[in-house]
């Protein structure tokens, strides 16, 4: 349990003295991947609690999720089309159902 | 409890992720909500109480500067030349001409424009004061010398290169009734710009204040020759 706090900590910890200034023009990228990482988090902690958790599903989700989003920021930005709002309410939707995954799954254990 | 965890490490590895760039992202909106606007605020507060600083310094020789050429030239030519050069203040009866834009709101559909003291408005106030044997005049503090101007500056006015905004007071010294005349006659300038609303009053007085002009004059074209 204190694995992914201690992650949480680490990075927070990193982030704020890590000298590093997103432009303007990224902001778009950085919510969308942020929204990835969560997602696989959430996912990864249900698999889990499921027993079905497997490294490489998990590590190849994150990083296909995160580079195929980062995609969609791209190709939307050239076409002038808002294509990132696709991966933001995909993921946003993935996040509450493996929240709701979990949640069940305390409740019957409990 | 059961062990209910497996993978936790690389769950951790992509909390970090998490962790990080949350906290860049809020290091960097505090800090553009923070600091941009108020790092601003001082580097041009600063910047204008340095320009201050500089000016009253040049204020300063300027007076020094006068006060030398004063000691060895004849003082009545002198005098008589920096009266006509309007670097003298002046007092003397005239007339003190106040004027401000309309409080009348513009109807839909027509140019609020002409509901502002314009450039032309004043123009044609000092032109008429003039006419009318002005021997001094000077707006909002500026005196009017042969070479101000005159001119809109957005919504400020602009006169010997200093703005003021409205309300406008124009002072004049001459014969206080013929000048106080010449703007209140029937057809005259005041009435003109009554129908705009634009207001306009004019207060004669025995003793009108004329202060002399502050800025500097700049001679680089014109060369002194004999009359042809």
């Amino acid at each position: 349990m204190a694995k992914p706090l201690l992650g949480l900590i680490f990075g927070i910890i990193a982030g704020s003295f890590f000298p590093l200034d997103i432009m303007g023009a990224y902001t778009k990228l950085f919510s969308v991947v942020l929204l990835v990482a969560l997602d696989s988090v959430f996912g990864g902690l249900r698999a889990s609690v499921n027993k079905n958790f497997s490294d490489m599903v998990f590590i190849s989700g994150f990083l296909t999720n995160a580079l195929f989003a980062a995609f969609l920021v791209f190709v939307g930005d050239r076409l002038g089309i808002d294509l990132y709002y696709v991966a933001l309410l995909v993921f946003g939707f993935r996040i509450f159902k493996n929240l709701a995954g979990l949640r069940r799954h305390f409740l019957k254990n409990f | 409890m059961q062990r209910i965890f497996y993978g936790g490490w690389s769950i951790m590895f992509v909390c970090a992720i998490i962790g990080f760039m949350l906290a860049v992202q809020f290091r960097q909106v505090r800090d553009s909500q923070a600091t941009v606007p108020n790092q601003r605020l001082e580097e041009v507060s600063g910047r204008l109480i340095q320009v201050e600083e500089e000016r009253d310094e040049l204020a300063k020789r300027l007076e020094i500067l006068q006060q030398e050429t004063n000691s060895w030239m004849n003082q009545e030519l002198i005098s008589e030349l920096k009266i006509q050069a309007c670097v003298t203040p002046l007092e003397g009866e005239g007339i003190i001409v106040k004027m401000d834009d309309s409080t009348r709101a513009a109807k839909s559909g027509e140019n609020p424009n002409l509901y502002l003291i314009h450039d032309d408005d004043l123009l044609r106030v000092i032109n008429e004061l003039r006419a009318a044997g002005a021997e001094a005049i000077s707006i909002n503090g500026q005196r009017l010398i042969a070479t101000s101007e005159i001119r809109c500056a957005g919504p400020t006015l602009s006169v010997n290169n200093v703005r003021s905004s409205p309300p406008y007071e124009i002072h004049a010294v001459g014969d206080k009734k013929s000048l106080e005349n010449a703007i209140t006659m029937r057809g005259g300038v005041a009435e003109t710009l009554k129908v705009w609303g634009i207001q306009l009053e004019v207060t004669a007085s025995d003793n009108v204040y004329i202060p002399p002009y502050k800025g500097t004059s700049k001679r680089v074209y014109s060369k002194v020759v004999d009359e042809k």
